[in-house]
């Protein structure tokens, strides 16, 4: 089985983190795990780790509905972050909003691999898994 | 008669010698004969001399000169006498005066050469013709030219000339007969020429042995009276084409004479009309007789020429419609003799007439009643008359609107299509156009309308005016754009509502799925400080979950048909009872009120919902406010028309309206780390506002503060 060595969660609902975690942790899929309550703090986080020279996540899971900077902005600044190699981050949308409106609006950004549906279960994380790996 | 001797000496003399001649009476015994009648020409001398050599008689026609000076033609008889013996002893002499007849006949030469009138006889023993000096002229010959026969008949011109000369000719020889006739010839230097040509056959013993008469040229008469023909002809065809009678009044003898017009533009038999003035008046309708004698007596006394209209009642009943002319002539004398003139049907001409009066009226009718707006414009762009309705669409009365042009109520942005498309009538490239337009009303407001332009022409083709209908369409666009303004708030509030489902199914998902995430990690757990603690986060997600849906109720409570429930409020009453309310609050936090609005001041507005949107701007502004200052509020609100404008402004920490400014009055949208921070309040406040037909902006710079403008419908505004 493969792990990896960072993710993240951008996710203000402090249950839905909660229960991600739980899950990640049962699936063993990172070694480390960073939460970010918005999108705000998510770009400041990875700004500064790419300051310091330190590898950014490579899986960010994202959620839509936040205060201050909502997912969709973070999709917006995050590719703008300088000397950030992008191609290396896979980012899956994690909201429990069926609005086909916001499918269709996710699948419009080439860096988002997919858009799962809450409660985010051990299984989704398997999927996502074997899918990095074939990539 | 006198008798001279062989030297010319006189023998003897009858008295009346001395008388004819003018000669002193006396004894002129043995006197010669030149001393005796003076002033013989030399030549006669000669002549008497050779008398005597003659046998014959010798007459000789001379001219002398009287005493008295006057010139006379003598006709000479000279006869020899002999003696006994048979010699010529002497001359007999007669004369006889011929002034007159030489007179006669030098005045017909001249006649026949001012007239050109030739003579011509043909000898039908010898079969000789002679012409004389004129006919050869007219025949345009040489006067050394011999005629014959057969030349003769070759000047005829060839076809119906020739055959009836020679058909007249023939007739005379054979029956006797004479002719007078005008027939065409070929001249020799092939001219063709009318000629009259008159011939008598002369009889002797009961047998034609000649043929004399005249030969006239009268071409110049001839073509003229041809020409004349046409003429004459031509004006037949003329008057009956155009139905033109002509009858004359024989002022004499009180008759009138009528062409065959006259009595078909009357409707009388010819045979029936008795001709008298009386029995024309009696054709002429009871109501115009009058009038028409009163003109003929005016035109006879000379003061005014006869030219009128009246009209005749047909024997049928029908009643015709005549105008007339006729003109006074007089004989050399200046005497007055007849008027003669025209009378022709106007009948058509006076029913048309009447029918382009009648559809004048009713245009002029419908032109004055229409309700739609209507004007002649002149070329030049003004009004010629312009109807009420115009008027009240704009506001003018007609006189006023009479002073302007239709340039002047234009408004400006319209103006060039409008002249353009008149320069497209002008030029004649169009007959008419039609465009939606502005006009000023005289109060200054816009009035929309849709003008029609019909270019009319005159008779040349030019364009004389314009017809203009202006159909007034203000409520029609007024109404198109209140249908437009509730169109967008439908849409807005059908995107809202679509918006507002998406945001109750993901919150409520949220939760539910929390809900569901969070049992299933219960039942799995065994740890028993990790089920309490999942214990309780189920607790939070249900209270959350119960919030949520409270929070769905509010927002469903606002009703957007509120306006009967509309109430005229003081505002600053209704703001200080708020303050009332959070006082305690408004003290712990040391916040500042700076309230400055009339006392007077009334909007129309939902209690409940004033209450709320000042609450929640109220705790918006202390929930955000500035950690570094003490917060301070200022409200002020001023009536600009129909709308009362409250401004609601904080010094708090602002929203950065770059990247907010869409989505701050949006559902569950949050600018703040803050604990309480729902994003419900704004959304509800927006939503009371627009139900109570108001407006909400922001202004707002970060870390400087917020001001919240919102407007509400002043107080006795009558709703829409």
């Amino acid at each position: 089985m493969m792990t990896f060595n960072h993710s993240c969660i951008i996710d203000d609902d402090p249950i839905s983190v909660f229960g991600m975690k739980r899950s990640m942790k049962k699936v063993n899929f990172s070694k480390t795990i960073e939460v970010y309550h918005n999108g705000q703090e998510a770009i400041d986080g990875i700004t500064a780790m790419v300051a310091a020279g330190q590898k950014i996540p490579s899986v960010i899971f994202l959620d839509l509905n936040m205060p201050i900077m909502d997912g969709w902005e973070f999709l917006e600044n995050f590719t703008k972050i300088p000397n950030t190699n992008t191609d290396y981050v896979t980012i899956f949308i994690v909201s429990s909003s069926v609005n086909p409106r916001d499918i269709i609006r996710a699948k419009e950004y080439s860096i988002v691999n997919n858009y799962i549906l809450k409660p985010i279960q051990p299984k989704d994380l398997l999927k996502v898994l074997s899918e990095i790996k074939a990539q | 008669m006198a008798m001279v001797d062989k030297e010319l000496n006189f023998i003897n003399y009858s008295s009346i010698w001395f008388e004819e001649l003018g000669i002193q009476k006396g004894d002129i015994r043995g006197k010669s004969f030149f001393e005796v009648v003076p002033n013989t020409p030399r030549i006669f001398k000669n002549i008497l001399k050779n008398c005597l050599k003659q046998t014959d008689v010798t007459k000789i026609e001379q001219q002398h000169t009287l005493p008295n000076g006057s010139s006379q033609w003598y006709k000479w008889r000279v006869k020899p006498c002999k003696d006994r013996e048979g010699n010529v002893a002497g001359l007999i002499i007669s004369s006889e005066n011929i002034t007159r007849l030489k007179r006669t006949k030098e005045l017909l030469e001249t006649t026949e050469n001012v007239a050109r009138i030739g003579g011509w006889e043909l000898d039908l023993l010898t079969n000789k013709i002679q012409w004389s000096d004129i006919t050869k002229e007219i025949h345009e010959v040489p006067l050394s030219y011999v005629p014959s026969i057969d030349t003769a008949m070759q000047f005829y011109k060839e076809g119906e000339h020739r055959e009836k000369i020679r058909k007249l000719i023939e007739n005379a020889i054979e029956k006797g007969e004479s002719w007078d006739t005008e027939l065409q010839i070929v001249t020799a230097s092939g001219k063709d020429l009318w000629v009259r040509a008159k011939g008598v056959p002369e009889l002797i013993n009961g047998k034609i042995v000649r043929l004399f008469g005249v030969f006239q040229d009268i071409d110049t008469i001839k073509r003229a009276e041809l020409e004349n023909e046409i003429i004459v002809e031509r004006l037949k065809i003329a008057t009956a084409a155009a139905n033109v009678g002509i009858w004359e009044y024989h002022l004499w003898d009180n008759t009138q004479s009528w062409d065959d017009r006259m009595y078909a533009l009357y409707g009388v038999k010819k045979e029936s009309f008795t001709k008298s003035f009386e029995a024309w008046l009696s054709c002429i309708h009871p109501d115009d007789k009058e009038k028409v004698l009163l003109e003929i007596d005016m035109a006879l006394r000379g003061e005014k020429e006869f030219k009128t209209k009246f009209r005749v009642v047909l024997p049928s009943g029908d009643i015709r419609h005549i105008k007339a002319i006729a003109t006074l002539q007089e004989d050399k004398a200046g005497n007055r003799i007849k008027m003669i003139g025209t009378n022709w049907d106007i009948t058509e001409l006076i029913n048309t007439q009447l029918k382009l009066d009648k559809s004048q009226e009713s245009l002029k009718g419908s032109f004055e009643s229409s309700a739609v707006g209507m004007s002649l414009v002149g070329v030049d762009g003004s009004w010629l008359d312009v109807n009420e309705s115009l008027c009240k669409s704009l506001g003018y009365t007609r006189e006023e609107m009479m002073q302007l042009t239709f340039q002047d109520i234009t408004h400006p942005d319209d103006l060039d299509e409008d002249l353009e498309y008149l320069q497209a009538l002008l030029d004649g490239k169009s007959d008419s156009y039609q465009l939606e337009k502005r006009y000023f009303h005289k109060k200054g407001h816009i009035v929309y309308i849709i003008l029609t332009v019909t270019a009319v022409k005159d008779i040349s083709g030019n364009v004389s005016h314009f017809i203009s209908q202006i159909l007034d369409i203000t409520s029609r666009i007024e109404a198109t754009k209140k249908s437009n303004e509730l169109l967008k708030v439908s849409k807005s509030q059908n995107e809202s509502l679509t918006n507002f489902a998406h945001i109750v199914s993901h919150n409520l998902r949220s939760h539910s799925s929390n809900l569901s995430m969070l049992i299933n990690y219960l039942m799995e757990e065994e740890d028993e400080e990790e089920r309490k603690e999942l214990e309780s986060m189920i607790l939070d997600a249900s209270e959350s979950l119960n919030e949520t849906v409270q929070h769905l109720n509010e927002v469903v409570s606002i009703k957007t048909d509120i306006q009967d429930q509309l109430q005229d409020l003081n505002l600053l009453e209704g703001i200080r009872s708020v303050v009332k309310n959070i006082s305690g609050l408004l003290k712990d936090r040391k916040v500042q009120c700076k309230i400055d609005i009339n006392e007077d001041e009334k909007i129309k507005a939902v209690p409940a919902y004033l209450d709320s949107i000042l609450l929640n701007l109220f705790t918006n502004s202390i929930k955000y406010c500035s950690p570094d200052k003490p917060p301070i509020i200022n409200i002020t609100a001023k009536k600009t028309g129909d709308m009362v404008t409250l401004e609601f402004t904080d010094n708090g920490l602002g929203i950065d309206l770059d990247r907010h400014g869409d989505k701050i009055f949006g559902m569950y949208k949050t600018f703040h780390k803050h604990k309480d921070a729902k994003g419900i309040g704004l959304f509800i406040t927006k939503n009371q506002i627009e139900a109570m037909n108001g407006k909400i902006q922001v202004r707002s710079k970060v870390n400087e503060g917020t001001t919240f403008i919102i407007s509400f419908l002043s107080a006795n505004t009558t709703i829409k």
